[in-house]
């Protein structure tokens, strides 16, 4: 088992892993969390490994969209109209 | 409305308002007119549709659902507030679509509450099954569409809907709020504990299906 958390910073970094990927986050909470990433390679592993995960999933929920559905649509709102 | 126009392709970028620059309509002003609808909409009916399709869990009902908020939104035109972010407006008419098309006949259901699940569950798991780098590479490789979309269909929908608008449509916590009509701080809560469970949920599938546990013998360097 890798040693994160070991660190009081690496519990506080972990705990604002979603807003630190949201970039939802003030610029001082976001430099904080960038320079311990920097100087701690489990967390670092972690976050990189939970981007990825994010980044496969909504590659993975992409959805082929039906080819009739614009014109679908547009013949719906026509006759509304 | 002249069929050649309909058929106009839609400009790539987006305006103040959230929405495309339209014929009439400056972007300072940006006045929202029904015979701009469907010029403005055009690019959010793959998204809305992709979103459908995970809240109705059908392609048909989808589509259903993507024309009837079309149809809603159309009507309700006139009345969009210009400089508010019309892809939000439409999404905010989607999720009601479906829970009066879903929930009229029974009342609301439950919002079950999640189990709390700590953050970085699937990589510690990861972890304590011993597998190497190259082994989570895999790993992604074999959260396959179906195994996402599996554990994505099992969440309580007032958790699966903030993660699909926040990880697949890529919107704000604000915009996120406006759309389901809750506080910020509920989407953040219901987010973490979503994504928390979501990824509880990837582990199982991942088990279930072979790509995890008994199989898996290297260790992390
Ligand atoms: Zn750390």
């Amino acid at each position: 088992m890798t040693d994160y958390q070991h660190k009081p910073d690496c519990s506080r970094t972990v705990h604002e892993l979603h807003t630190f990927l949201d970039r939802e986050i003030t610029d001082e909470s976001r430099l904080r969390i960038q320079a311990h990433l920097d100087e701690c390679p489990p967390c670092g592993h972690a976050f990189d490994f939970e981007a990825e995960l994010r980044h496969v999933i909504a590659d993975r929920l992409r959805t082929e969209v039906p080819a009739s559905l614009a014109e679908r649509i547009r013949a719906a709102i026509e006759n509304a109209g | 409305m002249a069929g050649a126009e309909l058929h106009r392709t839609a400009p790539d970028r987006v305006g103040p308002c959230g929405s495309p620059p339209t014929r009439r309509g400056s972007y300072p002003e940006c006045v929202a007119d029904q015979a701009s609808f469907v010029e403005d909409t055009q690019p959010f009916v793959g998204p809305l549709f992709g979103t459908a399709v995970r809240l109705t869990n059908n392609r048909s009902d989808a589509e259903d659902l993507v024309q009837e908020t079309y149809l809603k939104a159309y009507r309700a035109y006139d009345s969009f507030q210009e400089g508010t972010n019309l892809r939000a407006w439409l999404f905010r008419i989607l999720t009601n679509t479906h829970i009066n098309r879903y929930r009229s006949a029974s009342r609301r259901p439950q919002e079950a509450e999640l189990d709390d699940v700590d953050n970085l569950y699937l990589y510690r798991r990861v972890g304590d099954e011993g597998i190497s780098q190259s082994a989570e590479d895999d790993l992604m490789d074999r959260l396959t569409e179906p195994a996402v979309s599996e554990a994505v269909a099992g969440l309580p929908e007032h958790y699966r809907l903030p993660v699909l608008l926040a990880d697949v449509e890529g919107f704000a916590y604000k915009e996120i709020a406006e759309i389901l009509d809750v506080p910020i701080g509920t989407v953040m809560s219901r987010l973490h504990r979503g994504r928390n469970a979501l990824q509880k949920a990837l582990y199982d599938v991942a088990v279930d299906r072979g790509l995890l546990g008994n199989g898996t013998t290297a260790t992390r360097p």
